[in-house]
């Protein structure tokens, strides 16, 4: 005879890792400005697809998005033979350098909540970068 | 450096007025403010009442040059931010220049990214086989020239190394700012440099925690796992300790970055220790210290006055030798998670050259949203920002003090 056996599981609730990378949205800020005005805005911003209002930074984005997907594996693979290899440190070099472009470019975005190309596209908004990005 | 000379006329017709500073297209700033008074007697009766000018030029005060080492590239810069932010004014992008320009400019300081200086695009490092790391990447020649142009009041057309593309763009103008800071992997690297810089800072992340950092930036990453975020950062050790590494000795201020002891076994990089090593005997530069310089102290700010949340805050303070250099060293393990844990810290913090009591919490709320706000990267990276003020203030006055000098004599 099967018998069913139920267990109840407390739930504990993690506390959400402070990434240095992640705002942090803590109680620190709440004093000396009106914090309501902030989060609501960053919500909006985020919804708008995190501050990125052109298409050039959308371009970027994915760029470099695709870059790291394509030189992981080109590094996996220049490494394959010998990992000391001058070829395989560049090629992991290459590597950090364009996950480090996107996170700057993500944190930009995440920090300062407009669009890099602002200025850029204020003077010349005729190109094809400067056209805002619709999603 | 100011120099004003006064020469009297014996014109009558003239009338209060000011001339517009002139500026050559050099990015040469000349203010010559010539101030017209009227005579006060009538036909003039050959007593010195003639109108009289003056005129000063304020010539090419000299640029106070900053180096930060840092291996977290460029435009990201969380520390930049907060050093600018001490100046007062956002640091921006070049206004209508190339979008993918590194360089930030505020009112008063300029952030330049050493990685311009590439003497080998990705291309061609791919081809000769050098990381970025690798000096061979890297024209210091024009590094130098550059920097000491700058320094010297002299506009440069400074090339651009584009991380989107890889490639080196077309020169961007840099104008001689009060405040130059140059920012990347080599700011020591070459000695010439090393003499024009004012102050230099190194940022020295330990392997656990730059590895928990790079996994909590790369992990959402489509390309990335574990494996290839560890595998990125051994490949790139050997030529990061071969020439990154061994700058920390000529900095005048040292972030360190370790993991906490507060909390055993910690990994996650969450909860960090941070020492503030500072170099004795730099000038313009006196150590930030607590409660009795030149001592040991062991503080643990958590008690009966305040209430920290675990793991608490621990704070250490005293000298030390660094590469046989004398220090001091200001240590914070834990994190903030009160304004009030803030501001109790900073009012028992001292020669924190600030310049009203609260200055260090409000810069760390106005940036509250920064990595690190919340522990001693942002703390340090504060204090460090307001002592680089009070270094450029006191070198400016230094300077404004040297002719008045010579005039009295």
């Amino acid at each position: 005879m099967a018998t069913l056996r139920l267990h109840s599981l407390t739930a504990t609730s993690e506390k959400i890792p402070k990434s240095p990378f992640v705002p942090s949205s803590r109680v620190l800020s709440a004093s000396f400005h009106c914090n309501e005005k902030r989060v609501s805005r960053r919500m909006t911003i985020n919804a708008m697809g995190g501050g990125a209002k052109y298409k050039g930074t959308q371009m970027r984005k994915k760029q470099l998005s695709e870059m790291i997907e394509k030189k992981v594996t080109e590094a996996k693979e220049v490494c394959e033979g010998d990992e000391t290899s001058d070829e395989c440190r560049v090629a992991w070099d290459e590597v950090e350098e364009v996950s480090q472009a996107k996170a700057n470019l993500r944190l930009r975005l995440e920090v300062e909540k407009k669009d890099p190309l602002e200025s850029f596209c204020l003077e010349n908004p005729e190109t094809e970068e400067c056209k805002v990005y619709d999603d | 450096m100011a120099v004003c000379s006064a020469y009297t006329t014996q014109s009558l017709n003239s009338t209060c007025s000011i001339s517009t500073p002139a500026k050559t297209h050099l990015g040469f700033h000349q203010k010559q403010v010539v101030f017209y008074r009227r005579s006060s007697k009538r036909g003039g009766s050959g007593s010195s009442s003639g109108p009289c000018v003056i005129t000063c030029s304020a010539g090419d005060s000299q640029t106070v040059v900053i180096g930060l080492a840092a291996d977290s590239g460029c435009g990201k810069s969380t520390f930049m931010r907060r050093l600018t932010s001490v100046f007062g004014g956002a640091a921006e992008p070049p206004k209508g220049g190339n979008p993918d320009s590194n360089t930030l400019i505020s009112d008063m300081t300029t952030v330049i990214c050493l990685d311009d200086y590439h003497s080998l695009d990705r291309t061609g490092r791919k081809e000769k086989g050098v990381t970025a790391l690798d000096p061979r990447a890297n024209d210091f020649d024009l590094m130098y020239e550059q920097v000491k142009a700058i320094k010297s009041g002299v506009a440069v057309d400074k090339p651009i190394y584009n991380h989107v593309t890889g490639l080196l763009d077309p020169p961007e103008l840099i104008k001689p700012p009060k405040i130059l800071v140059i920012e990347g992997l080599h700011p020591m690297f070459d000695e010439r440099v090393r003499d024009l810089l004012d102050f230099s800072i190194y940022l020295d992340i330990s392997n656990e925690v730059k590895f928990a950092w790079k996994i909590q930036r790369d992990m959402a990453e489509r390309g990335h796992s574990l494996e290839s975020i560890k595998a990125s950062i051994e490949a790139r050790k050997p030529d990061f300790d071969a020439y990154i590494d061994p700058q920390k000795k000529y900095a005048d201020a040292v972030i360190e970055v370790l993991p906490t002891q507060l909390i055993p076994g910690d990994n996650e990089g969450k909860v960090l220790r941070v020492r503030l090593i500072m170099k004795e005997g730099v000038k313009h530069f006196s150590p930030v210290y607590l409660f009795d310089e030149g001592s040991t102290i062991s503080w643990i700010p958590c008690g009966r006055k305040l209430t920290c949340s675990y793991p608490g805050i621990k704070f250490h303070y005293g000298p030390d030798t660094y590469f046989g250099n004398e220090v001091s060293i200001l240590e914070m393990d834990g994190q903030f998670d009160r304004l009030d844990e803030l501001i109790y810290v900073e009012s028992h913090l001292s020669n924190i050259s600030t310049k009203f009591y609260g200055e260090v919490t409000q810069q760390m709320l106005k940036h509250a949203d920064f990595p690190g706000s919340n522990n001693g990267t942002g703390l340090f990276q504060t204090i460090v920002g307001l002592k680089i003020r009070d270094l450029y203030e006191q070198i400016t006055s230094s300077k404004t003090a040297a002719p008045l000098e010579a005039t009295k004599a």
